[in-house]
């Protein structure tokens, strides 16, 4: 038996392509019974996500089974052949098993080390499960790969730190105060990054929000959005005693916050700990504001700092992390040319799962 | 009684070091967030909020604990002399360290003080908690027996 992998990616073929063969959830089934009927594969799994498209298949006899894969992608996406075939990639193993555990530890993804790919890699075995198109090897190969991405994650750096700007403040507000779900969370101006900053706490747990802007409109539907609630601008003061992290991200000349107002709230907050994360250029808050006690305050830099830095902890952890893909891979495959001898042929298909 | 006294009055010493221990995690983790510069402890250390929590409970249990065992020990040496107070070292350090342990967690307990200067405080404590402990008998002459 072979393991085989036909597809693309984010650096093999333009958005415009991997849209157009993106499969849907629910035609799951049926393009796996087809895949089977008419490819010729034992064993089926589509893996599906924004940044690429993947057929792994399992088959007895190698015998032009690319080739039928390449045209049953270019059927499915109505894209012509010798368009598509020069952006896919095919793999045989033990090149297929590396590349998949590779994929489920996220060293494939566009930023590297995410985790969200492991989750998808699951869904993928699970939905081809669920089909009947997996047997006793993608069974064994699947949930190896996703035990490699487990080690890689839980043994190197390489999922570590936030990776972009709001990833790195959710982060550093969760080292100050732990537990977000019952912090109050101001955020002043409606700028871009400061809407991401929000929707990243409000994904961690964050349920008191609010939303101050000049002008109340925006607020309003910003507001909504998120389920925060509206503030008007005259009234930050009051709500300085109260928030817990506070994100401005206004284009204002001149400080929103200064030592003297900040001093004043801390006071007021009886000293309890304040995060203030300024995403303004030109900056909003004061940057004298940080070196009060129980005041932690981060400007765009120190966060583009902290997210160059974990870039950097990440690409150092891309050798360790193939150290160990590399590892699972060979014990993979021993694995399977043990069972390669000791059971012929029944076993190969799915007619012998469980 | 004499059980009760070393009992109450050793836990009392582990809750201030559990204090003692969270305080200085939260001191290190205090400074890289206000630098910026994130260590490599940063990511296993648990959070300001947390170690704060700890602090401030290890403190109050401590400062019972040792209530308790102070008491005990006066109760001691008040059946066994007839009177509580013999003017031993031992026990100026420990009413100093019953105080201090008091006031720092008053002062928490209200928030005059938070965050960094109730961990250093902890900090400090903790070696008046030392030489309470060991330094008495040795430097001071004290006649408590053991430590």
């Amino acid at each position: 038996m072979h393991i085989l992998l036909v597809g693309l990616n984010h650096r093999s073929a333009p958005v415009e392509l991997r849209e157009r063969l993106a499969f849907a959830r629910e035609q799951l089934p049926q393009l796996l019974a087809k895949l089977r009927e008419e490819v010729g594969l034992d064993e089926a799994a589509i893996l599906s996500t924004c940044n690429r498209v993947e057929i792994y298949g399992g088959v007895r006899e190698l015998d032009g089974t690319i080739d039928r894969l390449h045209r049953f992608l270019s059927e499915y996406g109505r894209v012509e052949r010798e368009h598509l075939s020069s952006r896919l990639y095919s793999y045989t193993e033990p090149q297929s098993v590396q590349h998949l555990f590779a994929v489920a530890s996220g060293l494939d993804s566009m930023v590297l080390g995410e985790s969200e790919i492991l989750h998808q890699v699951k869904h993928a075995y699970e939905w081809a499960k669920d089909s009947g198109a997996t047997g006793k090897v993608f069974n064994v190969l699947f949930q190896r790969a996703l035990n490699t991405a487990k080690a890689v994650r839980a043994q190197t750096a390489i999922g570590l730190g936030g990776t972009s700007v709001g990833g790195v403040a959710v982060e550093l507000a969760e080292k100050i105060f732990g537990q977000l779900s019952s912090a109050t969370v101001l955020l002043v101006g409606a700028g871009k990054v400061g809407e991401q900053t929000v929707r990243r706490l409000s994904d961690r747990g964050v349920k008191a929000l609010r939303i101050l802007n000049r002008s109340p409109e925006r607020a309003v539907s910003l507001a909504e959005a998120y389920h925060a609630l509206p503030i008007l601008f005259d009234q930050l003061d009051e709500q300085l005693l109260e928030a817990d992290i506070v994100i401005s991200s206004t284009s204002a000349a001149s400080w929103l916050l200064d030592r003297a107002a900040v001093s004043m709230a801390m006071h007021g907050r009886r000293q309890r700990p304040l995060c203030l994360v300024d995403l303004g250029v030109p900056r909003n808050i004061d940057p004298d504001v940080g070196s009060l006690e129980n005041v932690y305050l981060f400007n765009v830099d120190d966060l583009q700092g902290l997210v160059d830095h974990y870039h950097q902890e990440r690409r150092q952890a891309l050798q360790q992390s193939q150290a160990i893909v590399n590892r699972k891979v060979e014990r993979f495959l021993s694995w399977w040319q043990t069972e390669a001898v000791t059971c012929v042929p029944s076993c190969s298909g799915p007619a012998a799962a469980p | 009684m004499v059980i009760v006294h070393t009992v109450c009055s050793l836990l009392s010493y582990v809750a201030f070091l559990v204090a003692f221990v969270s305080g200085v995690l939260f001191l290190v983790q205090e400074r890289q967030l206000k630098r910026k510069t994130l260590g490599l402890l940063f990511h296993r250390l648990p959070s300001l909020g947390m170690l704060d929590r700890l602090n401030f409970t290890a403190i109050g249990i401590g400062f019972g604990l040792l209530s308790l065992g102070v008491a005990f020990g006066f109760i001691e040496v008040g059946t066994l002399l007839g009177r509580w107070w013999t003017g031993d070292p031992k026990e100026y350090l420990s009413m100093l360290l019953w105080g201090s342990y008091l006031v720092l967690w008053l002062m928490r307990l209200r928030s005059t003080l938070r965050g960094r200067r109730v961990a250093l405080l902890s900090v400090l404590g903790f070696s008046l908690v030392l030489f309470t402990f060991v330094g008495a008998s040795r430097i001071l002459l004290s006649t408590h027996p053991y430590f």
